[in-house]
Order: C-alpha cells, then sequence, then structure tokens
C-alpha cells in the first residue's frame, strides 16, 4: 500500500549493507515441526524477496555452512495481482514479488529480513500454504452470476457510474489472504472473513448477481458470517489493492439488517 | 428474503443490544443520579430513596439490570477469548481500539463484581471498607460511599472504573452503528466516532466529578456550580453505621 502512494519523493536505501540475512521459517511437510534457518546472501541492487529466495535455491546452504533443501515457496505472476506468493515478511503480511529488500532493510534498519508463511492457512511446506479455505468462502457465498443457458440475452441493464467505481475496486481482489492474515477474528477458519464479505457486495451489486442476493446474505449470518467482524479494520490497511473492505463490510451489515433480520416484518 | 439466522448471528446481535438499551441507558441513569451528589448529602440520599420508590423496582433489576448484565459479560469473555489480538504487528489506531475494547471488558468484569458485591449487596468489606450496602440504605447512602471513598485506592479505583465503563459504552455505540450498517463510509465513520467519544468524555466527567463529590463538596467543579456552597462534607464517624 506504501509503494505505490507516489507523491511523496521515496526515501532511498543509499549505504546498503554487504549482505543480506535470510532467516526462513521452514517446515518439511504439513504438520512438521517449524525450524528457522538463516541463509546469507551478498547484497546487490533491485534485490526483492523473490530474487533472494531464488539465489538460495541456486546454492542452499545456510550461514553456517549447512547444506540444505531449497526453501519452497508460491509464486506466479511477479506483478502484484495473483495473490499467491503472499508471507509474513519481518512480521508483516505482504507480496513478497513487490517486497523489495532496500525498502524492508530501510524499514527494518539492520540488514535482516524474516520470511515466514501466513499463519492462518495450513501450511503445505515451508513458505507454501493451502489458501482453498478462502475459494471454499468464495463458493459459500454464491460469488458469481448465474447464467440460464448460452443463448443470445442482449445487451446488459445499464448500471451507474458510481455502482461501476465500486464494483471494480472489489473486482480487484486476487483472494491473497493478506486481509484474513491480519484479521484478529480469523483464526481455524471460524469466519467468512472481508475477502468473502467483499464479494458478496460486488455480486450483490450487481444487476443480475442481485437475483441471488438471499443465499449470500444466508451466508453471511451464517455461525462463520459477517457477525464475527470485530471492526479492527486491519483489513483494509493491510489490503495490496486498496479495496475498501470496511465499506463492503458495512453495506453488506445494512443489507444483512434490513433484509436478513427485519426481512420477516415484509412477510 | 433471507431468513436462516444462526446462532452465533442471534447472539452477537442480542450483545451489541444488551449493551446499549438496558446497560448503555442505565449506566446513563447511574451517573445522572450519582451527580446528584455534588448538591450534598440530602440530595443524593433522597435520590437513593426515590430509586427505592420506583414503581416495578425488582423487575427493573433483574430484566433491566442483572440479566442483560449477566449476558453481557458472560458472552463478552467469550468474545475476547476468541480475539487474536496483533497490535504489536499492525499497529493501527483501529486495531488498538478493538483491542482496548476487549482489555476494558476484561476489566469491567472485574471491577463490576466488586461494585455490585461491595455497593449492592454489602458482601466486601476488605481494605477497612464499610460492609453495609448503600442499597436499602437511603439514609446513610452518602455517608457510606463518602466513608469509603476516604481511601485513595478505592477513589482512584472508581475513577478508572467509570472512565473505562464511558469508552466502552463510547466505542460500543459505534460500534453498533457500524455492525448494523447505520454508519458505513468513512467520513461517516470519522464523525460517528468523534460523537460517541464525546458522549463517552461527557459521562465520564460527570461520573468522575460524582465520585470526587463524596470527598470535597461539588466535586471538581467550582463550588458556585452546585447549590451547596459553604457547607463543608459532614464529618464521617464509624458511629453513623
Amino acid at each position: 500500500m506504501s509503494s505505490n502512494s507516489g507523491t511523496k519523493t521515496k526515501a532511498r536505501l543509499t549505504d546498503p549493507p554487504k549482505s543480506v540475512r535470510i532467516r526462513v521459517k521452514r517446515r518439511e511437510m504439513p504438520d512438521a515441526p517449524q525450524y528457522v534457518e538463516t541463509f546469507e546472501i551478498p547484497y546487490r541492487r533491485n534485490l526483492n524477496v523473490i530474487s533472494v529466495l531464488m539465489d538460495i535455491r541456486k546454492n542452499p546452504v545456510t550461514a553456517d555452512g549447512t547444506e540444505t533443501t531449497p526453501p519452497v515457496w508460491d509464486m506466479n505472476c511477479l506483478e502484484q495481482v495473483c495473490g499467491i506468493c503472499t508471507m509474513v515478511i519481518n512480521g508483516r503480511v505482504r507480496q513478497s514479488c513487490s517486497a523489495l529488500i532496500d525498502d524492508i532493510l530501510l524499514e527494518a534498519g539492520g540488514n535482516e529480513v524474516v520470511l515466514e508463511p501466513m499463519t492462518k492457512f495450513p501450511n503445505v511446506r515451508d513458505l507454501k500454504v493451502d489458501r482453498s479455505p478462502m475459494f471454499d468462502h468464495l463458493k459459500k457465498v454464491h460469488a458469481w452470476v448465474e447464467l440460464d443457458g448460452y443463448h443470445e440475452l442482449g445487451p446488459g441493464p445499464h448500471t451507474p457510474q458510481e455502482t461501476q467505481q465500486e464494483r471494480y475496486a472489489y473486482s480487484r481482489c486476487m483472494t491473497c489472504g493478506c486481509c484474513l492474515e491480519a484479521c484478529p477474528q480469523y483464526h481455524d477458519d471460524n469466519y467468512i472473513g472481508p475477502q468473502a464479505i467483499a464479494q458478496v457486495r460486488l455480486f450483490n451489486m450487481h444487476p443480475t448477481g442481485k437475483m441471488n442476493r438471499d443465499e449470500r446474505l444466508d451466508a453471511m449470518m451464517d455461525d462463520d458470517g459477517i457477525a464475527n467482524c470485530g471492526n479492527s479494520q486491519n483489513c483494509v490497511q493491510v489490503c495490496p489493492m486498496n479495496i475498501p473492505l470496511t465499506r463492503a463490510i458495512y453495506e453488506t451489515n445494512r443489507e444483512v439488517t434490513l433484509h436478513g433480520l427485519f426481512g420477516w416484518l415484509r412477510k | 428474503m433471507a431468513g436462516k439466522l444462526s446462532t452465533t448471528f442471534i447472539l452477537r446481535k442480542l450483545h451489541q443490544i444488551t449493551g446499549i438499551v438496558p446497560l448503555g441507558i442505565f449506566f446513563g441513569v447511574h451517573m445522572f443520579t450519582n451527580a446528584k451528589a455534588m448538591n450534598g448529602p440530602d440530595v443524593f440520599n433522597k435520590a437513593v430513596e426515590d430509586i427505592h420508590h420506583l414503581p416495578f423496582l425488582l423487575l427493573i433489576e433483574i430484566f433491566g439490570i442483572f440479566l442483560p448484565l449477566a449476558y453481557h459479560s458472560i458472552y463478552g469473555i467469550f468474545i475476547t477469548a476468541e480475539a487474536r489480538n496483533n497490535v504489536s504487528k499492525y499497529s493501527y489506531g483501529r486495531n488498538w481500539l478493538y483491542f482496548f475494547q476487549r482489555v476494558s471488558g476484561i476489566f469491567l468484569f472485574v471491577f463490576l463484581l466488586f461494585h455490585l458485591l461491595h455497593f449492592r449487596w454489602g458482601l466486601f468489606s476488605a481494605f477497612g471498607l464499610t460492609d453495609i450496602a448503600v442499597a436499602g440504605n437511603a439514609d446513610r447512602a452518602f455517608a457510606i460511599v463518602a466513608s469509603d471513598f476516604q481511601n485513595a485506592g478505592i477513589l482512584i479505583f472508581y475513577v478508572l472504573g467509570v472512565f473505562t465503563t464511558a469508552w466502552h459504552l463510547g466505542y460500543g455505540i459505534y460500534l453498533f452503528a457500524v455492525d448494523w450498517g447505520l454508519v458505513i463510509g468513512e467520513k461517516a465513520q470519522r464523525a460517528a466516532l468523534a460523537v460517541c467519544a464525546a458522549l463517552a468524555f461527557g459521562l465520564f466527567a460527570a461520573g468522575a466529578n460524582a465520585a470526587f463529590s463524596f470527598v470535597r463538596p461539588c466535586g471538581l467543579m467550582p463550588e458556585f456550580l452546585c447549590e451547596q456552597q459553604s457547607e463543608s462534607v459532614p464529618a464521617i464517624r464509624s458511629e453513623e453505621f
């Protein structure tokens, strides 16, 4: 979020260290104990967390000279739009592809970078996690528009510019998991979370998607639904796509109150 | 029309309602009654006396205070236990408020338990406190509280308790407003938060001043604001009890 604010002059790392120490939290396999390995990589300009991990992979030897296996991590787009390389870097969740070593060192001081997998998702191995709970959430909230068939339907209904802009913001979600990782309410998949609620809002604002509104609101009122939100608002702070997640939650709260909680008064 | 309400959903909504409608209103009335201590022992004792003569007093106490309070505090502990606080890593203002709402809840659980046992039932008399309940002893109400508040520790504990309750309520009203979809946008959130903070500060100021009124006439306020100006606090003698 801070990386693309752009208006202020960006602070630069003027006196870079000779080498960067990378502490990686590792795990052999699911449920195996976690341990930390430290690697030392010679500093060069324009390093990011992914290129550092690639350097380690070329020569998987720890800082004290022990040969080890290369750490496992996920990556795909390398431009912060796919969300798969999300991990906890120096204690904060973000995408590793857009995490520049210069910026991290500038912020943290010293020459150490700590890489950990996200803690709220099942850890597959090393820095790789299983993000499927979020995709299950999307299924649960019916995060798509129904189609009757493949026949010609004609042009879609018009939507006001404002609606389009708000929906566009929600459509940027890449299901990376930052919001859930930073959410103090979310653990052990007890809460459907900001990511799914924003998609409820996205599809409830769609003229055709609206037809499945009640199904989505039912999911919102379930035991793991929207009532679990504790309003710490960490989600909107850490969202790398600047999605107005709290707006989505509060708009959906209103829908739930009107149609879910007090809907029976219209019967 | 959607319709499936889950247990968690109902319990959460009930938790928010009980915090505001019976308990919040009661706290406001309570602070207002306490503030009568500014005008001296007789006014305060009469206020306590008047409460004793309220119609349906027992029902109001049970259904308006004790049951909602028990529910709000016990379910509040469950909510607190669920939280995975991370203010050290994500130290944003709202996250601190989230954290403080839970910390204040736990503090209030202890404070209110003590407060009820001591002043409502007279069952807690350690630290040299009186063992007489204020409730049921309207003629001695002011003297009992004044005697206990001679202990600076207890007075500070009470001022802290009033502050925590006021903030917990003020921020709780804000949380109610966003959780029920009354307040949505960021601008509206800031405005709502400011209003709730002002309300919390007002209740705290009234309550804290009332607490000090038991050790000094008119509390911390200039005396011309109160009815009794020259009269000093009546001496607290143990034979009064």
